[in-house]
């Protein structure tokens, strides 16, 4: 019979959850552990394997609400994880960008005439949208810490995934602003630098990238095991 | 006792089953199970994501070592855990007092 009904338990729990493959692998294997040693508590008392193991899955619990309770912690981690790919990449990425932009292209000033005013606004609110996603990523990683006991496990990651598809979708919408602005105040300019168009092409697969993994975030974060 | 009941207590029956020592997952079980005299009736299931939501809060800390000739993933408290054990014994030598003050009464108004 070997471990039958503990291999069909475990393999019924992994096929409901989602996120991490690590962090999933070693709630599965910490399931595994525990199940070996309640069998191996109850075949001591005096039960066979095959009832000690149908003892041990009883007393885990119902596969479904242990599902649902993994679920919510592996939702969580994926946002963690998320967050802090978010507080790192976007500033460093727009830095990288602008620097580029300097050293190739130089300032919009030199656009031949001033950008008018609402373009200039667009550029900065670009330049802030980063670093603000950024530092909002920041916070919610703090706070993710600092109030982990105090709510529901399901509300915090369904509020993580909602900031880092916010910042996200910020970050996504300020690029696109200022590409379109460019576009409508000359349009050239925009393939001027071989190089600055690899980065932007670069910069967008990184955007896309990072909200792929916020979507993840959300849906790690919805589903019902 | 009811599941439903323990629940809401479970971050602090584990952070005292975890305080002095270093145990994994199911030795965490059966010392709950142990300190209750097998009173507490929770799906033990429900114990690795409480672990986990406590190792986020920074009150544990986990390790996988090798115990029994079985890789294992083994908990402790840290130095945020044992306080907020204190804050929890405090907060509930504190509830306790106020209930058994009403609760633990014996009936004295009825006898009035």
């Amino acid at each position: 019979m070997g471990a039958a009904v503990i291999d069909r338990y475990v393999t019924d729990l992994g096929s409901r959850l989602r996120g991490s493959r690590k962090q999933v692998r070693d709630l599965l294997t910490e399931t595994r552990d525990s199940l070996t040693d309640a069998t191996e508590a109850h075949v001591g008392s005096g039960l066979t394997e095959q009832e000690a193991q149908q003892r041990a899955v009883e007393e885990f619990g119902p596969v479904r609400e242990i599902a649902n309770e993994y679920q919510a912690e592996l939702a969580v981690a994926y946002g963690t994880r998320t967050l802090i790919w978010l507080a790192i990449v976007l500033p460093l990425m727009h830095m990288a960008w602008e620097y580029g932009r300097m050293l190739l292209i130089g300032p919009w000033q030199d656009f031949g005439s001033v950008p008018p005013a609402w373009y200039l606004f667009i550029a900065k609110a670009n330049d802030l949208t980063s670093g603000i996603a950024s530092g909002v990523a920041l916070v919610a990683l703090v706070l993710g810490r600092v109030l982990a006991r105090k709510y529901d496990t399901r509300l915090v990651a369904k509020a993580g995934a909602a900031i880092a598809l916010t910042a996200v979708g910020a970050v996504l919408l300020g690029n696109l602003s200022i590409i379109l602005a460019t576009a409508h105040l000359d349009v050239a300019r925009l393939l001027q630098s071989s190089p600055m168009t690899v980065a932007t092409a670069i910069t967008w697969v990184v955007i896309v990238r990072l909200g792929l993994l916020a979507r993840r975030c959300l849906s790690c974060a919805t589903i019902v095991a | 006792m009811k599941p439903d009941a323990l629940r809401g207590h479970l971050d602090a029956l584990l952070l005292a089953t975890l305080d002095g020592r270093q145990l994994h997952g199911y030795a965490i079980i059966e010392a709950l199970q142990e300190g209750s005299g097998g009173a507490l009736d929770l799906p033990t299931g429900t114990v690795y994501p409480a672990l986990r939501r406590l190792e986020r809060a920074g009150h544990v800390t986990s390790d996988w070592s090798t115990v029994g000739g079985r890789k294992r993933r083994t908990y402790e408290l840290t130095q945020a855990g044992r306080r907020a054990l204190q804050a929890e014994r405090s907060a509930w030598r504190e509830f306790t007092t106020v209930i058994d003050g009403v609760l633990g009464g014996g009936g004295r108004w009825a006898q009035q």
